[in-house]
């Protein structure tokens, strides 16, 4: 058996307020896998998504990435680690003001020489590869727009041509769809499942609605409180898991 | 049980306490401040030449075509030079030496005919006094009986001016003067904006809370920062010019320094505030691609805060180029040196143009800085 491209050990992190956000968390993910991660808010996903690629600093345990120990790396490894893996986030996060292009171009970033962004210099194969990237999500005529000007669907094809502008090999989603309406939702998902199927590109993607991650998950991770409280195919959560997973007042409601 | 009901206003002491309060710091207030409103009617009549004044400020004027002949007139025995006698208008002295007191007749040829003139008495260092006027016959001629004043030096000379007529329309020496000394002001207000950028934009960074934060000593940095913002802040810019006089010596220069010292604190607040409002988001994401801390600020700080800088910025000159217009009366140069002037010496029209001017000029450059900020921000 192949090395996992994930592999995570006893990850805890307590923040500097005293909040526990994970306790004693341990799994792995093996190439080519679209794992959903789903739990209440603040159950931990956010933070385990950010200690993957150490934006969040784990208080104590190990993530390796395909192979390397991200926790132990240096700066410049670390730089080279997280270059590898894309990130695609709930708000977007882009730079609304900068253009699209110049958008999706910063996510080669990890590629070139820090050097050249004091003249914003980008090498034309580059400056290619971002407006094939854009043509694939399908935005390329808005390339020279402001990012601002875009809808919240538009923006999130930004977030991940700009992921892919990293030729990832895993990419984390951090509710990627939780501030679009549902039938964005379905197209968002849709991009990051041919990523997954075409391209093989792990997916470790955060989900609030139970539906989707039925739908897109090929494995499910479920928190509670810090702390796995499933880990298995979509098929297996019936009644009693859902109810563990969300308390016992929750009802399950279906997106279409 | 009933609800408690509020008290009115009118049944709690504290309402009547806060009013004699206030009424106490009023009338302090009015004592101290010296307030007499028949000043304003009884002082109206003094300040009525320049509100006259402002309706015809001094803009244009029509320089006197003016005719003129001198012959020479020395005390002390010495005779001076014959004089050749060209084209056009001539004196003829009945003598050309003498004391204090002699009667000289003067003989004018070739003015215009049939116009008024004045006959001068200039002495040595060229000081003049007005010894008759005089009425030119048909010819252009006239005769004049003067009497040699009392004056200093020896060397005089008597000059015959007449008035023949007006060239055109130009701008005034007071606009000329007033003008250059406008574009001096918007120049210094520019130089000292300028030297107030580049002194906030690297201090702005070390006084945001969100950058500094996270380094080793950030907050220490941080704190100095601010504080050095707000002390010098404090300080009026007008007092930093009088400072800055005595420093540099009289004029714009010391006016730069004082508006650009002033604008890095400003400026430096302002910017550091629009740099802790920034989106942390993406921060965040660009770190994630693996970019270093030079290409995080690059992609993710600079184009969040460059339109505010900017917009903070032409905000500023236009404070600045309103402020300069009174640097000038305490010596920091601009248009304030020239309308002090005009004040001091009751030369209302001239301090009328200074004052039209200073308008002019601030109101363009308000609406034209508006309309440049509305475009960024």
């Amino acid at each position: 058996m192949s090395e996992p491209i994930l592999r995570v050990e006893h990850l805890s992190k307590v923040y500097e307020d005293g909040t526990r956000a994970l306790s004693d968390v341990s799994f792995e993910v093996a190439r080519g896998e679209f794992l959903v991660i789903i739990g209440l808010s603040g159950s931990g996903k956010s933070t385990l998504l950010r200690c993957i690629n150490r934006l969040v600093t784990p208080t104590s345990g190990r993530v390796w990435v395909d192979g390397r120990d991200v926790t132990a790396a240096s700066r410049e490894d670390l730089r080279e680690i997280r270059r590898g893996i894309g990130m695609v986030f709930q708000q977007f996060n882009l730079v609304r003001r900068a253009s699209v292009l110049t958008n999706v171009l910063a996510g080669r970033l990890g590629y070139v020489p820090p050097v050249w962004a004091l003249g914003n210099y980008f090498p034309a194969p580059v400056v290619d590869r971002a407006m094939q990237n854009l043509e694939r999500v399908g935005i390329a005529d808005k390339a020279f727009g402001r990012a601002s000007a875009l809808s919240g669907g538009q923006q999130q094809r930004v977030g991940i041509a700009r992921a892919l502008m990293q030729e990832p090999r895993l990419i984390l989603a951090d509710e990627p769809v939780a501030s679009l309406d549902p039938a964005l939702s379905h197209s968002i998902l849709r991009y990051l499942e041919e990523l997954n199927r075409k391209d093989g590109i792990t997916v470790l993607c955060s989900l609030h609605f139970l539906s989707l991650a039925r739908r897109y998950g090929t494995r499910i991770l479920a928190f509670k409180d810090g702390r796995i409280v499933f880990d298995g195919r979509p098929g297996e959560i019936d009644e009693a898991r859902f109810r563990a997973i969300y308390g016992e007042q929750a009802e399950e409601v279906e997106i279409e | 049980m009933t609800a408690r009901r509020p008290v009115p206003w009118y049944r709690s002491w504290r309402a009547y306490a806060g009013l004699v309060l206030v009424i106490a710091v009023y009338a302090y207030g009015w004592h101290v401040t010296q307030i007499r409103l028949g000043e304003l009617w009884k002082g109206a009549r003094l300040i009525q030449p320049f509100v006259a004044a402002l309706a015809a400020p001094d803009v244009v004027a029509r320089e006197p075509v003016v005719q003129r002949a001198a012959g020479a007139f020395y005390y002390g025995g010495e005779t001076p030079p014959p004089q050749s006698a060209g084209a056009g208008p001539s004196l003829r002295l009945s003598r050309t030496s003498g004391a204090i007191g002699e009667r000289v007749v003067v003989h004018g040829d070739g003015f215009g005919p049939g116009r008024t003139g004045v006959l001068w008495w200039e002495n040595q260092i060229g000081q003049r006094q007005q010894l008759a006027q005089f009425q030119t016959d048909a010819q252009g001629r006239f005769d004049a009986t003067v009497t040699a004043p009392e004056v200093q030096g020896t060397h005089n000379q008597i000059i015959a001016e007449v008035t023949t007529g007006y060239g055109p329309w130009r701008p005034s020496r007071t606009l000329l003067t007033v003008l250059d000394r406008m574009v001096e002001t918007v120049f210094l207000a520019l130089m000292g904006t300028t030297m107030g950028v580049i002194f906030a934009v690297p201090l702005s960074f070390l006084g945001a809370r969100n950058l500094t934060g996270h380094l080793p000593g950030g907050s220490v940095v941080y704190a100095l920062t601010r504080t050095l913002f707000n002390l010098t802040r404090s300080i009026e810019a007008l007092v930093l010019a009088i400072i800055f006089t005595v420093w540099v010596g009289l004029g714009p220069f010391a006016g730069v320094l004082a508006l650009g010292v002033h604008s890095v604190a400003s400026l430096g607040k302002l910017y550091s505030e629009a740099i802790e409002s920034i989106d942390t988001g993406p921060i965040e994401a660009v770190t994630a691609t693996g970019a270093s801390a030079l290409q995080v600020i690059r992609y993710a700080v600079v184009p969040q805060i460059v339109p505010q800088f900017i917009a903070f910025t032409i905000y500023r000159w236009d404070i600045n180029v309103r402020f300069s217009t009174v640097i000038g009366f305490v010596g920091g140069g601009g248009i304030g040196f020239v309308l002090q002037q005009y004040i001091n010496l009751l030369q209302w029209p001239q301090a009328a143009t200074a004052l039209w001017m200073i308008a002019l000029v601030v109101a363009v450059l308000d609406y034209a800085s508006a309309v440049v900020r509305e475009r960024l921000v």
